[in-house]
């Protein structure tokens, strides 16, 4: 599978190195360039530097040819248009964001995107075991 | 008409106030407190101002929710960021279905992408360079 992946934060570094660990294909797209620089020393080549929401970029980085595109900024605006972008001008076929706010899960859907994780839902799933009869 | 902005900057506080003056039920929201009194200083948002500020994001369905967007007419978004005004106008016309819903983009191209899928852009980088190429070539 060839996946990219837009935002080289802890998340973002952890997924693109158990993608690469599980033998697959991966780009890491990062806009910060000391960030990116410290990525590529850890991952080596597959780091690119640039604005994972910026058409011409994402271009580059042969995402026609990508089986999915995961987004994990920090930011879920920027999460989101990174995502519509793939799925809008290259038919990516599996978009999947992080959102930090729990409320985007489902208004990420409406929008387009298909599968959205929140962490902050997750927690509470586990702090709010459903209660069995 | 009922009209939410998000926004607080120069172009937000500005379209405000007028709304507010010609009669329409406005409300502001921005998440930094001290873009409204900065919009205050500048003599845009003044004392006779009659609508609402919310402090808050406006990328947050929650925040708009609290700001009246389900009875909205108009939304407004023009905060700094391109990628928050097209989440929050997606937001509220595909989630509130706010029947007009206008967003600045600055980057022409992000512009031109969202226009095709239907959202209402300003794109002020190519509206202000034709303007000021055509007034350099007038006279």
């Amino acid at each position: 599978m060839y996946v990219l992946v837009v935002g080289g934060g802890t998340v973002g570094y952890y997924l693109s190195r158990d993608l690469l660990d599980r033998g697959h294909e991966v780009t890491l797209i990062e806009k910060d360039g000391r960030r990116a620089d410290w990525l590529e020393t850890q991952l080596g080549s597959i780091v690119m530097r640039g604005d994972g929401c910026e058409v011409k970029f994402l271009s580059q980085t042969g995402i026609e040819r990508a089986d999915a595109i995961v987004a994990v900024t920090a930011d879920d605006e920027d999460n989101l248009i990174a995502l519509q972008m793939a799925k809008r001008h290259f038919n990516v076929k599996k978009t999947i964001a992080r959102v930090n706010n729990p409320s985007n899960v489902e208004i990420f859907k409406t929008l387009g995107v298909d599968d959205a994780v929140s962490a902050t839902e997750i927690l509470l799933g586990a702090l709010e075991p459903p209660i069995t009869t | 008409m009922k009209i939410l902005i998000v926004g607080c900057g120069r172009v937000g506080s500005q379209i405000a106030a007028d709304m507010d003056r010609t009669g329409h039920d406005v409300t502001i929201i921005d998440r930094d407190p001290a873009q409204f009194s900065r919009a205050s200083q500048r003599g845009v948002l003044t004392n006779d101002f009659k609508g609402n500020q919310v402090v808050g994001n406006g990328t947050d369905a929650e925040v708009l929710r609290r700001a009246g967007v389900e009875e909205a007419d108009g939304f407004v978004a023009v905060t700094e960021g391109d990628n928050r005004n097209i989440m929050a106008s997606q937001i509220a016309k595909h989630v509130f279905k706010v029947p007009r819903v206008v967003a600045r983009i600055y980057d022409p191209e992000r512009a031109e992408a969202y226009e095709k899928l239907g959202l209402h852009t300003i794109c002020p980088t190519i509206d202000g360079a034709k303007r000021i190429e055509k007034t350099l070539m007038e006279k």
